[in-house]
């Protein structure tokens, strides 16, 4: 066989393996949007649900849903962050160090499942916050603190080290020097991973399965202490529980989960392009 | 009197001894050279002046170094701030933060809250006039910094060390990024700071030791072999290995 052939071939098979990893995805959105637009209205977005949720909107769910992820970011962000900051700016290479950063590679591959039984555990039994926003919140955060930490600790790599040295130079301490001279470059970095892992996480379903979410709220939350519904949940329920719901708004929902999730993956691409054009050092 | 004078200075990195039993003065507002081969201990001796060797895992200094007759590495000496601050450094790379002109000249003061906010356009504008950008720069001060050249970045970065006003300006190798013209007119800059400033530059270049020094130390394996008058060293040096590295015979 000619080289030119050859090579074909290879390229092919490459191009046919992108397009199928490529493919799901489109297939469902495709199928999302071709399913659930109609169901789309004004008021599915903003009104209660009624009828046994057969009826009126998806509204409760969604608040839900962003009050989770905020709440669990304004935990998880600081945490990680300055967890990223002890490891990649003063942590000796010791062991100590080492098993740090075994963990956290541990903690991210745990399965999400397990999350929500420990925040069982941990939050809502032995802190006794009950099945709230605060222990669906803090259970994500947790979750997230891996994803968060390793973000960071990239963003905070890629500060060239001669910003560090010019600040001590001029007389800054370290702390000044990582205040000043290196985290202000790290935070579009920092904040694209925090985007990403939230949005990941308003998807997720195991981990607030125990600890926050609610079967059928006909209020919203007014507390972080409340229970809420929650966007996944609510599609597993109206899926998998209530008969006799039309086809439409079940995907509607799942068009609304989808949208969140895809608007906040937006916003970190965004927000990382951005920070490509700047960073030229 | 010496501005900055060592006596018996040692350091080690872990077990490497690279700096072996220095002793030297640099003179007030003159221009010293330390020039060597690569690997011959000028950077860590530059760095020595300012601590900058602290940071370094392992780093063991003995001896004794004084800045205006105050020992550095006395054991109650731990005002790294104030040091740093009268010890100004200029490296190899022009490297301005990716922040405006402004930003980066007045970068020292903020942190330190050394003048009031009011002050700063007066420090920025003569930060840069002595420097001699401000003609070329004073249209385009919130402009990024990365945008200028490099000949022009490295006088933003000397703008940025004298704004914090120190007596002393370390430069580790400040040509050897840029080319020859650019490096003429940093080295006519060093000639006009020097009325302000002592300065000590660490070069590759024997014959920019030449042209910008008074003085000359040369080092070799960690070694002061020779320090002088920059005349002397270079026309009748005084230890043949000084004279076979001025003459061309080591790297
Ligand atoms: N952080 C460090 N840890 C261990 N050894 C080091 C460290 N920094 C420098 N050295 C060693 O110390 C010696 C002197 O290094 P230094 O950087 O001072 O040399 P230099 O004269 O500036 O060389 P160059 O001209 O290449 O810049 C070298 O042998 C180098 O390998
Ligand atoms: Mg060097």
């Amino acid at each position: 066989m000619k080289t030119t052939t050859k090579q074909k071939i290879a390229f092919s098979i490459l191009f046919l393996c992108t397009i199928i990893v490529v493919l799901p995805v489109v297939c469902i959105f495709w199928i999302i949007i071709k399913n659930g637009y109609k169901g789309i209205t004004w008021q599915f977005i903003t009104a209660m649900p009624t009828e046994g949720m057969r009826q009126g909107g998806v509204y409760p769910a969604i608040v839900g849903t962003l009050y989770l992820v905020c709440l669990s970011i304004v935990f998880s962000l600081p945490m990680g962050v300055m967890a990223a900051v002890y490891l990649n700016e003063y942590a000796k290479d010791n062991l100590l160090t080492r098993l740090i950063r075994l963990a956290i590679v541990n903690l991210a591959g745990v399965s999400s499942v397990v999350y929500g039984l420990f925040g069982l555990a941990l939050f809502v039994t032995f802190m006794k916050f009950g099945v709230s926003i605060l222990s669906g919140a803090l259970t994500l955060a947790i979750m997230n603190l891996p994803v968060i930490i390793t973000a960071s600790r990239e963003a905070l790599a890629s500060v060239p080290y001669s910003f560090r040295e010019v600040s001590l130079s001029l007389g800054l301490s370290r702390w000044q020097t990582i205040r000043h001279s290196v985290l202000p470059f790290a935070i579009p970095g920092i904040l694209t991973g925090a985007i990403l892992s939230l949005a990941r996480a308003a998807g997720e379903t195991a981990p607030i399965l125990f600890t926050v979410a609610a079967f059928y709220l006909p209020h919203l939350p007014k507390s972080i202490f409340d229970q809420a519904m929650v966007l996944p949940y609510h599609l597993y329920i109206i899926s998998t529980q209530i008969p006799n719901i039309s086809r439409e708004t079940r995907y509607a929902t799942a068009f609304v989960l989808v949208g969140i999730v895809f608007t906040m993956n937006i916003f970190a691409v965004i927000i990382r392009s951005r920070l490509r054009k700047k960073k030229k050092w | 009197m010496s501005k900055i004078l060592a006596k018996n200075l040692n350091l080690w990195y872990g077990t490497f001894h690279a700096l072996q039993n220095i002793n030297l003065g640099f003179g007030e507002r003159r221009i010293t050279a330390i020039i060597g081969p690569s690997g011959c201990g000028k950077s860590t001796l530059l760095r020595v002046f300012n601590r900058m060797n602290d940071v370094v895992e392992g780093v063991k200094v003995g001896g004794e170094v004084l800045i205006d007759n105050e020992n550095i590495f006395d054991g109650d000496f731990n005002d790294l701030v104030k040091l740093r601050k009268k010890v100004g450094m200029v490296f190899q790379r022009p490297n301005p933060f990716p922040l405006s002109i402004y930003e980066n000249i007045v970068f020292g003061l903020k942190v330190h809250h050394l003048v009031k906010k009011k002050e700063f356009n007066a420090i920025v504008q003569e930060s840069l006039e002595s420097v001699m950008l401000w003609n070329d720069l004073k249209n385009k001060l919130h402009k990024n910094a990365l945008g200028l050249s490099l000949e022009q970045k490295q006088r933003l970065c000397i703008a940025r060390t004298i704004a914090v006003k120190p007596d002393i300006v370390l430069m580790d190798e400040p040509c050897s990024a840029l080319d020859p013209q650019a490096t003429l007119k940093i080295e006519e800059l060093m000639q006009r700071l020097k009325k302000d400033y002592t300065i000590v530059i660490v070069t590759h270049n024997m014959q920019q030791a030449a042209r910008v020094s008074e003085d000359t130390g040369f080092m070799l394996l960690g070694e002061l072999i020779e320090f002088g008058r920059t005349a002397d060293i270079f026309t009748a040096p005084k230890d043949k290995r000084t004279e076979e590295y001025i003459t061309g015979r080591y790297g």
